[in-house]
């Protein structure tokens, strides 16, 4: 069998990038080689052009309610807004990190309480904490305090929310309440600790989109350092790119994503894929395209299923020509499974 | 549902809840519409194909196995139903190719262009019809919905060897009524079978 029958029988995959690359660059050398087949690949790829000519019709509506009655499905309720903000509501994951913060207020408002009543007339009450264990601080806690073991006097005007009365037991009465007091955690990136903190405020920051972008931002920084990678802070960032409902924040976490080294981002791929399938926005799918190009660029293998979102985006004639050009590029790299 | 996956969405599916049927109507209508309307030039047809696919989706849910991809599965359905559609012979009356008429101009092109590029659809649409209906089912399921040769060898009950010979048959045919290019590759190719 010729050469030019081998390389023109195989233009329609070379067409779509699905030859190997060995034989892509075999048959693209071949037809640079060769007048006619160099005629015969002109001729495929204007042929495949003007197919794309042919226009994308939208399914009338009616269809959708027909569907929707012989099935027997009801049609769904308007989508309420997707909320990632968790407020006042402890996670199991993080109860250590509410235990800890609870001794770090627990400490700091007695001794804080200690200083003040020095100075004060009133009945002294000692900062004393009954049980303190060599456990870790924790960032909350549910914890009932006598009333005679805090200070009478209230510094500042600490931000008190969802106040609650309970009903009176003997001579007893008692409110409860959320209080926010402001903690400083230190430490180095790479503490489990620190990761886990972080991990629990890039995805429970304000709901608003600023914040969070600058905790990603802040994460970036600190994370795309190889001896920081971490994967705990993937996961979290993979998390956000998929369900997040503010655009510039999945552009972040894709980006971020970017930057970090394979081991810790090669868990986050599924996210990649989904976001360069299925994200409405284009820059959400341009840096999901980059950071896959990234993982196969340090040598990530792929599996059949990357290949094929790849495949399919490289091919998808109306999909921003960037992630087209760079899902076939990644292709092109790719390590098989 | 949207942060759903489709085998997320497909195992509440199977598990007798329809509930999830809009969220992967919504994902996939307008990919099947297309490809139905495409393969058999006809949008009434391409209509009720697109409503059967689903109302089958549902009532053979347990068919789909999870490690498939739930596109290929509804490109089965949606493949068999077209081509049951094609073999009932007093279906083809009502093919027709002048659909152009009834599609919006797209408003911010030159009329010239806008000329232009309604000539090229008609050429490419009746290119397309000229094709037998394997060679149409291959080409658009690669062409226009990226499928892999694998993906429409499972869709098209062939093997992937048929499917390229399929799209190589239909890129010559295509190239020849698109660049009037007759089949460069007879001059040194045999017909590959």
């Amino acid at each position: 069998m010729s050469e030019c029958h081998l390389v023109r029988e195989s233009m329609p995959l070379l067409l779509v990038e699905a030859l190997e690359r060995g034989e892509r660059e075999r048959a693209h050398q071949h037809i640079e080689d060769c007048g006619d087949c160099s005629d015969e690949w002109a001729a495929y790829r204007e042929t495949w052009r003007s197919m794309g000519d042919l226009p994308e019709l939208e399914v009338p509506v009616r269809v959708r309610a027909r569907f929707l009655d012989a099935a027997g499905v009801a049609e769904p309720a308007p989508a309420s807004r997707v909320r990632n903000v968790v407020p006042f509501r402890r996670r199991p994951a993080a109860k250590w990190l509410a235990q800890a913060a609870a001794v770090v207020v627990i400490a700091g408002g007695s001794w804080f309480a200690g200083t003040r009543t020095t100075v004060l007339d009133g009945a002294r009450t000692p900062a004393t904490i009954a049980s303190i264990t060599p456990a870790p601080y924790s960032i909350a806690e549910e914890r009932i305090i006598p009333a005679s073991e805090i200070s009478p006097h209230i510094v500042g005007r600490p931000d008190i929310q969802n106040v609650q009365f309970l009903d009176p037991q003997g001579d007893k009465v008692g409110l409860s309440f959320d209080v926010t007091s402001r903690v400083t955690v230190t430490g180095s990136p790479g503490d489990r600790s620190m990761v886990r903190l972080l991990s629990y405020v890039l995805e429970n920051e304000n709901s608003m989109a600023q914040p969070r972008s600058r905790a990603i931002e802040w994460v970036k920084q600190t994370y795309s350092d190889p001896q920081f990678a971490d994967p705990e802070i993937a996961g979290a960032l993979a998390r956000l790119l998929r369900s997040d409902e503010h655009e510039g924040v999945r552009i972040r976490a894709a980006e971020t994503l970017k930057t970090m080294p394979a081991p810790a981002a090669s868990a986050t791929r599924a996210a990649l894929i989904e976001a360069l399938k299925n994200d409405p926005n284009p820059a959400v799918r341009i840096k999901a395209v980059e950071a896959l190009a990234n993982l196969s660029q340090s040598g990530e293998v792929f599996d059949p299923v990357t290949i094929d979102t790849l495949r399919e985006k490289a091919a998808q004639s109306d999909e921003n020509l960037y992630v087209r050009a760079k899902a076939a590029e990644v292709l092109s790299s790719v390590k098989l499974q | 549902m949207k942060h759903l996956s489709d085998q997320e969405l497909m195992r509440i599916v199977q598990a007798g809840d329809s509930s999830p049927a809009s969220e992967i109507y919504d994902r996939y209508s307008a990919r099947i519409y297309n490809f139905a309307f495409r393969f058999l030039k006809n949008a009434e047809a391409a209509e009720d194909a697109t409503q059967e696919v689903f109302v089958k989706m549902i009532r053979h849910a347990k068919q789909f196995h999870g490690d498939a991809k739930l596109s290929t599965w509804l490109f089965s359905i949606t493949a068999n139903w077209c081509r049951d559609h094609l073999r009932k012979a007093d279906n083809r009356a009502k093919e027709s190719d002048d659909v152009l008429v009834t599609l919006p101009a797209p408003g911010e092109l030159s009329p010239e262009r806008n000329l232009e590029r309604r000539e090229n659809e008609l050429r490419v649409r009746r290119a397309l019809n000229a094709l037998t209906p394997e060679q149409r089912e291959a080409i658009l399921l690669s062409r226009y919905q990226g499928l892999s040769y694998a993906e429409i060898a499972q869709i098209a009950g062939c093997s992937e060897g048929a499917v390229k010979t399929r799209v190589f048959r239909a890129m010559e045919t295509l190239k020849k009524a698109l660049t009037g290019q007759a089949g460069g590759g007879d001059r040194c190719l045999n017909v590959i079978s």
